[in-house]
């Protein structure tokens, strides 16, 4: 539909279901049919649907002539619309035929049919052409709408609202971390994205998620103060950087950084933090709930102009809401029953013959390598460690939450150990170091550890 | 009331009419359109004749299809339009019933109204509901 030509949106009085609308429709072997409906609801610019609650001739007619006219009503004025009309598709689950069926079971809810009115399926239609029809009324056409802007929700609305809904349904930290990322994304344009946690003194930030980066960069450290990180957690305030000039370009800085040292990793225990070579435009928000800091979210993009108020909103709601979720996904949990028999199992094998990892433990800064090369330290590096010594001693490939939060080895502080985003940075790691070893999650506060070939353990003192 | 028809391209087509009157056979019915809201209606009529009728009682929907196959296209008489002004005054009580402004039910352009006979083929309930949809 090109400019000047009456747009679907123009029709919102007409799309309250206040006067019934007609819908003609013909069969394959052109017998025309003609019904009343009573709503037709707005999908989007383009797109309508109607309600499929009795098998009747529409529903037939549709599906041997997709061919439709519907006639519409402004109850303003009774001045009509035709609408030329195409079925395109049935919807029996998700948001459309959702939202749809809950305002049917309402009313007949209302009128005692709540087993009568059952919404079998929300029929979408493609809008072909749509007709002011002429000479029908004296009253004149009142001007196009006032309020389209409460009755049609903006886009992106819409899509903080899904976002909203997907990171609640999240039962693990993990979970919602990946979906987070994953969402920010594919529905709002965010294609390059960091988590990073802040550690118990709120000293130092730990990348804990990323996406859209070759490497996960799961365990990379940023100083509080550091950097636009850094200095966005200090002040508690998100901050957009658009059209970087050079020296500002603390991604680059720290990346360059991290390309020193790249090659050096195996000895040097430092992981870089993800970087966009390039990076023009970034903002960080800070993440907190409660007024307590749980860490930041960082987006960047290499065109400079990529950010602009929009973003900054976007990231800010995303960001409080996933602030909440860490939060209260990281606390100490009971764990749940094991989601499926867990089996020790030699799986997935695609590639490659399986190889020996040599996973080597230093005690001096409880810094695990392996393979020579450095894999992670502190309380996740003990952790692996009493994971790898109880499989190769005891046989064991089920763990537990609670059993490492009992064992005084592990140094666990008594309250907010963040135990979970340990466990998940550890797993990151080995997803990028030893991706044949994998701890794999079974379930609130249970995992699994599976191994695809041989493992070999060493200790040494420094 | 509303009236459905097709083209040649078996593309549906509908708009309203002003009233309806069952024959004295009660075999066929006579509805009221206008030219200026219906003229597509009008030349699928003439092309093929294949026409659905569905009439509903906006208080309380209860409804029913007619089907059918035009007979004549004419001009409405005297007698047509006086039914069909008396159709418009009854239905407008019933918008009215249904909270639509007098002033707006009122002010449909039912005229200069063509008179279209029908030979009515088929009659099906349409009241929503199980069973809508089943022969008369």
């Amino acid at each position: 539909m090109g400019p000047g030509v009456i747009q679907l949106e123009d029709l919102w009085p007409c799309l309250q279901g206040m006067i019934p609308a007609a819908l003609s429709t013909c069969s394959a072997d052109g017998t025309p049919n003609i019904t009343f409906i009573s709503q037709i609801y707005y999908v989007d610019s383009t797109h309508i649907a109607i309600s499929h609650q009795f098998f009747n001739k529409t529903h037939r007619n549709v599906r041997e002539n997709p061919l439709g006219c519907a006639m519409m009503l402004d109850p303003r004025t009774l001045q009509a619309y035709r609408l030329q009309l195409r079925f395109e598709h049935s919807e029996s689950s998700g948001p459309l035929f959702d939202s749809m069926s809950l305002q049917l079971q309402a009313i007949a809810s209302h009128a005692g049919m709540t087993d009568v009115f059952r919404l079998r399926a929300a029929d979408v239609y493609e809008v072909l052409c749509i007709e002011h029809v002429e000479g029908f009324t004296q009253l004149p056409t009142p001007p196009p709408s006032e309020l389209p802007s409460r009755l049609f929700v903006d886009r992106d609305l819409e899509l903080l609202r899904l976002l909203a809904e997907h990171l609640n349904q999240s039962e693990l930290l993990g979970d919602l971390l990946e979906t987070s990322l994953q969402l920010l994304d594919e529905w709002l344009g965010f294609h390059h994205a960091i988590i990073l946690l802040a550690d118990e003194r709120n000293e130092k930030f730990f990348t804990i998620a990323s996406h859209g980066y070759p490497e996960n960069g799961a365990g990379s450290e940023v100083g509080f103060g550091e950097g636009l990180i850094g200095m966005v957690a200090r002040a508690r305030r998100a901050l957009r950087l658009s059209a970087i000039d050079h020296s500002l370009r603390y991604a680059r800085a720290v990346r360059d950084r991290a390309e020193a040292v790249a090659g050096t990793e195996a000895v040097c225990r430092e992981i870089p933090l993800p970087g966009l070579p390039g990076a023009a435009c970034q903002i960080a928000v800070p993440l907190v709930t409660r007024g307590r800091m749980v860490g930041v979210l960082a987006v960047e993009s290499t065109d400079p102009l990529a950010f602009m108020p929009r973003e900054d909103t976007i990231l800010s709601i995303v960001a409080a809401q996933l602030a909440t979720g860490i939060e209260q996904l990281g606390r100490d949990m009971e764990e749940s029953a094991p989601a499926a028999p867990a089996r020790s199992r030699p799986a997935r094998h695609t590639g490659p013959p399986p190889r020996t990892r040599n996973f080597c433990f230093f005690h001096a800064d409880d810094c695990v390598f392996v393979d020579g090369e450095y894999l992670i330290r502190n309380v996740p590096g003990r952790i692996l460690w009493r994971l790898l010594k109880q499989h190769r001693d005891k046989g064991r490939s089920e763990f537990t939450n609670r059993e490492l939060r009992m064992d005084s080895w592990l140094g666990l502080p008594e309250i907010k150990d963040n135990l979970e985003s340990r466990l998940i940075l550890l797993r990151k790691r080995m997803e990028q170091k030893c991706p044949d070893i994998r701890l794999v999650p079974r379930g609130r506060g249970r995992f699994t550890l599976e191994a695809s070939g041989p493992i070999q353990l060493s200790e040494k003192a420094g | 009331m509303v009236v459905g028809t097709r083209d040649a391209t078996l593309m549906p087509e509908c708009t309203r009419a002003w009233g309806i009157r069952i024959g004295k056979d009660r075999r066929t019915v006579t509805i009221f359109l206008t030219e200026t809201i219906s003229q597509k209606t009008l030349k699928n009529l003439r092309e093929n004749g294949q026409v659905a009728i569905s009439c509903t009682r906006p208080t309380d929907h209860v409804a029913c299809q007619l089907k059918g196959r035009l007979r004549t296209v004419r001009p409405a008489n005297q007698r047509d339009r006086a039914h069909s002004q008396q159709w418009h005054r009854e239905f407008a009580q019933e918008l009215v019933a249904i909270g639509v402004p007098a002033s707006v039910a009122e002010a449909w352009i039912t005229g200069p109204a063509l008179a279209v006979d029908i030979d009515v083929t088929d009659v099906f309930h349409q009241t929503p509901g199980p069973g809508t949809g089943e022969k008369v």
